[in-house]
């Protein structure tokens, strides 16, 4: 494992678009924000918490699954990932230094909720620290998944359209801003598929909004496992 | 040193990329000289590890490039052809990136970095971001990344498409002063000239001939080329044939014009149609 290309690849994608394409950090929390907002002013502030908790874990995924996208255009209009074919490095560094660079990008968003938690009291140092495990294990298994998908992607035209489904479909429709509660037993399971929904159960669940699900919490592991060795077996990296 | 030996690839699409090619490789520069879907980028990247070959084999340097790729990694350079830079990022950053991928560490990294851009006249724009450079400038940078790698053998896939005749020499100086092995990829019969030692020419994924460009033009010596009536091969229009210098004169009228016999004369002689 080349840790050092993993950060040098992470400066690289994600540190230079924070400190240059800054504007970018700021849309991906637009929409977890306007959905905090309608939630509050809907609930008058009873689903508060769910929507911040539930902000850090759209921002994490959502960047993360820009990797989808970004992978696919690094691939075929960059040629970035022939240069990097011919190299000591392999797929599986390469993934982990583009997630990586998307964690950091998402520390902007991160903070913003960070400082409403505060403000809003939702966090003790127990649900903090969850967090943290949360939100590496959702970042991981959202960039597998995303990296896997990005090796299908067959010309540039398609690639940007990807990210947007991708981000309605596994970090706003499934319950992330509102309790996971809600929803009958087999659709929570099927908006499972998504590593955020998981997240979403479990940071509910540690700051006392919904019970806590062990379930979810071995679901998310599993599926962190098993998206990054499905990452392995089915993103393309040398070309056939 | 690299050989091949009866390299065919075959695209999932049916298309007959390359079609048995055998050569080895042990000049300091060698330029695949060819016309758009020759086969000469495929060759590049079966030799890159980046592509596996239907059939056939290659070695690099001692190493098998569909069972040793990792071994043929540690000593290669490939830049593919086309290769964009991101336009967030600097020169600089590319280069560290790059570097990093190579396994070369910090300091050297910084100091091959800088020793590459420099030759490449880049110093100047090495911390702007890419997308405020021009596509000359961007293109020279992938160059410079190849350039700082130090590998022993470099792949460059038409370094100098889209370059200025000025950042053509600099891209060529560089080339030149490089002590690793360089199998470069080229449209430019000029570019072939200047930089081989030995020219490759690749046609309908076969390699028609190979040699030193004085080997290639020795059958051509002391004849020039008569474009316009008359010739045996007609090409766009033109008619040429070859004929002794010292005939030429009586060849000159309205519709004809004398040229020194050239390196796309091999592929014409051929019956191949060379792009203007």
């Amino acid at each position: 494992m080349k840790i050092r290309f993993i950060w040098e690849f992470a400066r690289f994608y994600g540190i230079t678009a924070l400190r240059r394409a800054t504007i970018y950090s700021i849309a991906i929390m637009a929409l977890p924000l306007t959905l905090l907002f309608v939630f509050y002013i809907i609930s008058k502030g009873a689903l508060l918490p769910y929507a911040i908790a539930g902000g850090m874990i759209a921002i994490v995924a959502g960047n993360a699954l820009t990797i989808a996208s970004d992978a696919a255009f690094f691939r075929l209009e960059l040629r970035m990932q022939d240069l990097l074919v011919a190299t000591q490095i392999g797929q599986t560094e390469y993934m982990l230094g583009m997630a990586l660079g998307d964690l950091i990008f998402s520390l902007p968003g991160i903070a913003v909720y960070l400082v409403l938690g505060f403000a809003f009291h939702i966090f003790t140092a127990y649900s903090l620290a969850l967090t943290a495990v949360i939100l590496l294990f959702l970042a991981l298994s959202t960039a597998a998944l995303a990296f896997t998908l990005s090796s299908f992607v067959a010309h540039v035209r398609n690639v940007w359209g990807i990210t947007t489904i991708l981000s309605i479909g596994l970090t706003t429709l499934p319950p992330i801003f509102y309790p996971y509660t809600l929803l009958p037993n087999y659709v929570l399971w099927i908006f499972a598929i998504s590593p955020a929904t998981l997240a979403a159960m479990l940071a509910q669940g540690a700051y006392g909004l919904s019970p806590v699900s062990v379930n979810a919490a071995i679901a998310l592991v599993a599926e962190t496992v098993l998206l990054f060795a499905a990452s392995l077996k089915f993103a393309r990296w040398r070309e056939l | 040193m690299i050989e091949i030996r009866g390299i065919r690839k075959t695209y999932p699409d049916g298309t007959e990329a390359l079609r048995g090619v055998s050569h080895r490789f042990s000049e300091h520069v060698t330029c695949i000289l060819g016309r758009n879907g020759a086969g000469k980028t495929t060759l590049i990247r079966i030799l890159s590890t980046q592509l596996l070959p239907t059939s056939g084999a290659a070695v690099v340097n001692g190493y098998d490039v569909v069972s040793q790729p990792g071994r043929v990694r540690g000593i290669i350079s490939s830049i593919p052809q086309e290769a964009k830079p991101s336009g967030i990022a600097t020169p600089m950053e590319h280069c560290m990136m790059y570097l990093s991928a190579r396994g070369m560490g910090l300091s050297e990294a910084e100091r091959e970095s800088r020793r590459a851009l420099k030759a490449l006249d880049l110093t100047e724009v090495m911390d702007k971001p890419a997308d405020e450079l021009s596509g000359g400038t961007k293109r020279k940078l992938f160059v410079a990344m190849a350039l700082a790698s130090r590998a022993e053998i470099i792949f460059l896939d038409e370094p100098t498409t889209g370059l200025d005749p000025i950042s053509r020499l600099e891209v060529w100086s560089a080339i030149k002063k490089l002590k690793s092995q360089v199998i470069l990829t080229t449209h430019y019969m000029e570019e072939a000239k200047v930089l081989s030692d030995e020219v490759v020419l690749v046609e309908g994924g076969r390699i028609i001939t190979h040699g030193t460009v004085a080997q290639l033009l020795a059958p051509f010596k002391g004849k020039v080329r008569i474009e316009g009536d008359g010739g045996r091969y007609r090409l766009g229009g033109l008619s040429f044939s070859y004929v002794d210098k010292a005939k030429a004169k009586r060849f000159v009228g309205k519709n004809v014009t004398i040229k020194p016999v050239d390196l796309e004369d091999i592929f014409v002689t051929r019956g191949i149609k060379v792009e203007d």
